[in-house]
């Protein structure tokens, strides 16, 4: 088939989303229609429903399209430059989206009938601009070569509302396939992560595990996955900020919402976790329901000012920050690693709480979020 | 905290918890048996300690301790993933030593801690495993050497180097005389420390024991951005805390050399000035009748690097001029490069041919095999405690002579005390705050 025959035809594909597996946004309805056009060269229409009510500017989905183009052996990213529409990157309304693939190098197939795409959506917590309290302690691990201001500001920034899920992690895994993939034989323990690798290099998840947050994954497994959806780690100042809200929740640029408690030492405020008999995160006590982690999102109504949930306790999240105080221990590669977790004590779940990691540690108690600054 | 070995301990001082000494001091230790372990200072280095050992399965991690509780869940998880069993965290590292089921304290502290804690452990009947520098000053070291052979404790000094084989084949090679008379070591510690900053002082954590963590140490108003390296109330400094490695190298390679006749410092803190007590700069000069050993060291030298991760337990060798843990052993016949962290060694004949090279492999866990050798053996360790006392020695009477104005110090063994500055003697020895004091007695 030549290329003119093909930029003239139309083609239908019915993709899945990936709503099958939790904590991705339920995308539904995904179609693909190539579209000719005489001069531009070959247009893809991508479309599909997104119904969560939820969705609005200020807890937006961030959509991100991957495509196959030899029925799902190997898959690559979309890059958002090469899109155009109502339905990528950030999405603030819920509804039926269109996207536009335009892009000839990737949109030339030899045989559109083995093109697939998946749309997936996570669900983000908009960060706005403006200044915000860091307190983090240097003792406790913060990398004190980097400047930080005593009037700390940050741009706006989107930040997912919750913990990468173990059903996020396997269907990246499944993408990916093989012995290659980020995947480690303890990450099959049932009660501290619960992915198992299949005999033909499949992965699957021990029942009623897809909703916990992924552990026992190292610094570049969560760094791999993050790049898969076009995302990356958070700061220290970003989680930091998150937790405790900016000095005004609706950003410098409006002040209309002046933060109460901008020094606030939980994302609820200062009261410890388990006060009163109240249970505000997962942290070291059975008395919560959880002997280990719990599935993201179980204490939503304890979450930040701006709804990022589990940031004080179930598991502690790699950052993007580098721990580089000394090169004391000949080892200069740590990794900031912040938050609590279920096996910390309630003190530790707090908003200066921080440890160092090598990167390659993979560990039950840690997992990762995804964090997505506009236009990039 | 409501103990009645703590409320006792409160009245006097540690001398009382001689008392303690206790019925693990003759415990038998079969093959096979378990030897039951608690990990005091869950740092990195002590939570490394605590995996390590956690995952023999010779031992069992009973108890991590840490004043700080943000600490604990990183340490109770590698050992939890290591023995598949819960240790019991504490904020008191004495409910390590009331335990009777517990052989062995792991000391993994800052250098103020190391001291007193070692011997609490040996006074109650406990082996230990404690860190480097051995002690916090030259007094302190003598009585933790005192305590080990009163309570027929074995201490294990973390100076793992010598425990490689490889440093035994250059300790030989050198020992043999091809390199002819040594007249001259030189032992390189190149770092890069980034300043501290100065912030107000802060309300102490909830969840953090800040006077159990200054213990001996005068409680100094917390400030988290005040680095404890880098106080003398805390620290012996630290190029002391690194370079203690390579200086037991040079005296293991010279034949454990035990008292430098003379100590001459330069230096100071010339680069980093942000505060801090200790130097960033340090030269020594240590004289030993004929042999005479360098120390040259730095903490602002990005360019000179430790050896890397791709070469230590390779086959390979660092780029020795830009090694910063290297030691030079100059003889009238020869010349050895030797590198720490298994970066092996090379000779050099007098005609400056390579003649002998020998690759490198870390002993962590060798190291840590003869600890375990020693507490059922009841022999020496490797880096027995008098050998600790005697190379932690040099990092204390270089600092001494930087604290009297950089003065040329002569030094007594039989004493170990300087002879002809009063002043310097007056840094020998702490002032213990109350009730954390080493006793005369231990």
């Amino acid at each position: 088939m030549t290329l003119r025959k093909l930029l003239l035809s139309f083609v239908f594909v019915v993709l899945c989303s990936r709503s099958s597996y939790s904590q991705w946004l339920e995308i539904s309805n995904v179609k693909l229609r190539r579209e000719p056009t005489e001069l531009a060269g070959p247009k893809i229409m991508i479309e599909y429903d997104i119904n969560d009510p939820n969705i609005s500017p200020e807890s937006p989905a961030y959509v991100f399209v991957r495509y196959s183009r030899d029925s799902g052996k190997n898959w690559q990213l979309i890059p958002m430059d090469s899109l155009r529409g109502n339905g990528f990157d950030i999405v603030e309304k819920p509804g039926h989206k269109e996207i536009v693939w335009w892009g000839t190098s990737q949109t030339s197939f030899a045989d559109a009938n083995q093109v697939e795409v998946h749309v997936r959506g996570i669900a983000m917590a908009r960060i706005p601009a403006g200044k915000f309290v860091m307190k983090s302690l240097p003792g406790a691990g913060r990398d004190e070569s980097k400047e930080i201001s005593p009037d700390p500001d940050l741009p706006l920034f989107y930040m997912a509302k919750n913990e990468t899920t173990i059903s996020m992690y396997t269907d990246y895994l499944n993408e990916f396939g093989g012995e290659v993939a980020g995947w480690n034989p303890r990450m099959a323990r049932e009660k501290r992560c619960g992915i198992v690798r299949n005999d033909d290099g499949t992965y699957s998840i021990k029942p009623g595990r897809e909703n916990y947050p992924v552990t026992y994954v190292s610094w570049y497994d969560a760094t791999n996955f993050l790049q898969w959806c076009g995302l990356r780690l958070q700061t220290e100042a970003e989680w930091e900020k998150a937790l405790r809200g900016g000095l005004y929740l609706d950003g410098d640029a409006l002040k209309k919402k002046p933060n109460p408690m901008p020094e606030r030492r939980y994302p609820w405020g200062n009261e410890s976790p388990g006060t009163d008999g109240v249970f505000r995160c997962n942290f070291d006590t059975e008395d919560d329901g959880f002997p280990y982690s719990s599935p993201v999102g179980s204490f939503e109504k304890f979450g930040s000012p701006y709804g990022v949930s589990d940031l004080a306790g179930n598991v502690a999240e790699w950052t993007i920050d580098w721990y580089s105080t000394s090169y004391h221990a000949g080892l200069d590669g740590f990794r900031m690693v912040r938050g609590g977790s279920w096996m910390a004590v309630p003190a530790a779940c707090d908003a200066i709480t921080g440890a160092t990691q090598l990167p390659l540690k993979e560990s039950s108690i840690m997992g990762f979020r995804a964090v997505k600054e506009p236009g990039k | 905290m409501k103990s009645l070995n703590r409320r006792e301990f409160m009245k006097s001082t540690v001398g009382a918890a001689a008392g303690l000494t206790v019925l693990s001091q003759h415990r038998a230790h079969a093959a096979g048996e378990k030897i039951i372990m608690g990990v005091m200072g869950l740092g990195g280095r002590g939570t490394y300690l605590a995996e390590k050992f956690a995952q023999r399965p010779d031992v069992e991690i009973a108890y991590l301790s840490d004043p700080n509780t943000r600490r604990f869940a990183r340490a109770r998880e590698v050992v939890e993933e290591a023995q598949d069993k819960r240790p019991k965290m504490v904020q008191d590292f004495r409910k390590i030593l009331d335990d009777g089921s517990v052989d062995v304290l792991i000391n993994a502290t800052p250098d103020h801690w190391h001291g007193l804690g070692t011997i609490m452990a040996c006074q109650a009947g406990k082996d230990v495993f404690v860190e480097k520098p051995l002690a916090h000053n030259i007094w302190e070291g003598r009585k933790m050497v005192e305590a080990a052979r009163k309570y027929k404790r074995v201490v294990q000094v973390g100076m793992q180097s010598r425990t490689s084989p490889y440093t035994w084949k250059a300790k030989e090679y050198i020992q043999s005389g091809k390199m002819g008379d040594i007249y001259l070591v030189r032992v390189f510690n190149m770092m890069r420390h980034s300043k501290q900053k100065e912030t107000p002082n802060q309300p102490i954590p909830e969840g953090f024991d800040y006077d159990m963590w200054c213990g001996p140490a005068p409680k100094l108003p917390y400030n988290p951005s005040r680095r404890w390296l880098n106080q003398w109330e805390y620290s012996c400094g630290p190029i002391a805390g690194d370079a203690v490695h390579q200086l037991d190298l040079a005296r293991y390679l010279m034949d454990d050399i035990p008292y430098p006749e003379t100590v001459a410092h330069a230096g100071g803190v010339n680069a980093l000035r942000d505060g801090r007590e200790t130097p960033d700069t340090q030269l020594a000069t240590f004289e030993y009748g004929r042999l005479t050993l360098l120390m040259e060291a730095a903490l602002w030298t990005p360019y000179i690097k430790k050896i890397p991760g791709n070469i230590r337990d390779s086959d390979r060798f660092p780029n020795w001029p830009f090694c910063s843990t290297r030691v030079e052993i100059l003889g009238t016949e020869g010349f050895m490069y030797y590198g720490r962290h298994g970066g092996g060694w090379q000779a050099y004949d007098a005609k400056g041919e390579l003649v002998r090279s020998e690759y490198g492999r870390q002993a962590d866990k060798e190291h840590q095999d003869n600890f375990i050798d020693c507490i059922r053996t009841r022999k020496k360790p490797n880096a027995d405690v008098e050998i600790g006392h005697q190379t932690v020695l040099l990092c204390h009477i270089a600092n001494i002579s930087y604290r009297v104005g950089n003065l040329k110090l002569k030094f007594d063994p039989q004493t170990e005390t300087f002879t002809n500055c009063e002043k310097a003697n007056q840094y020998l020895k702490r002032e213990y705050r109350k009730p954390w004091v080493v006793p005369d007695n231990v």
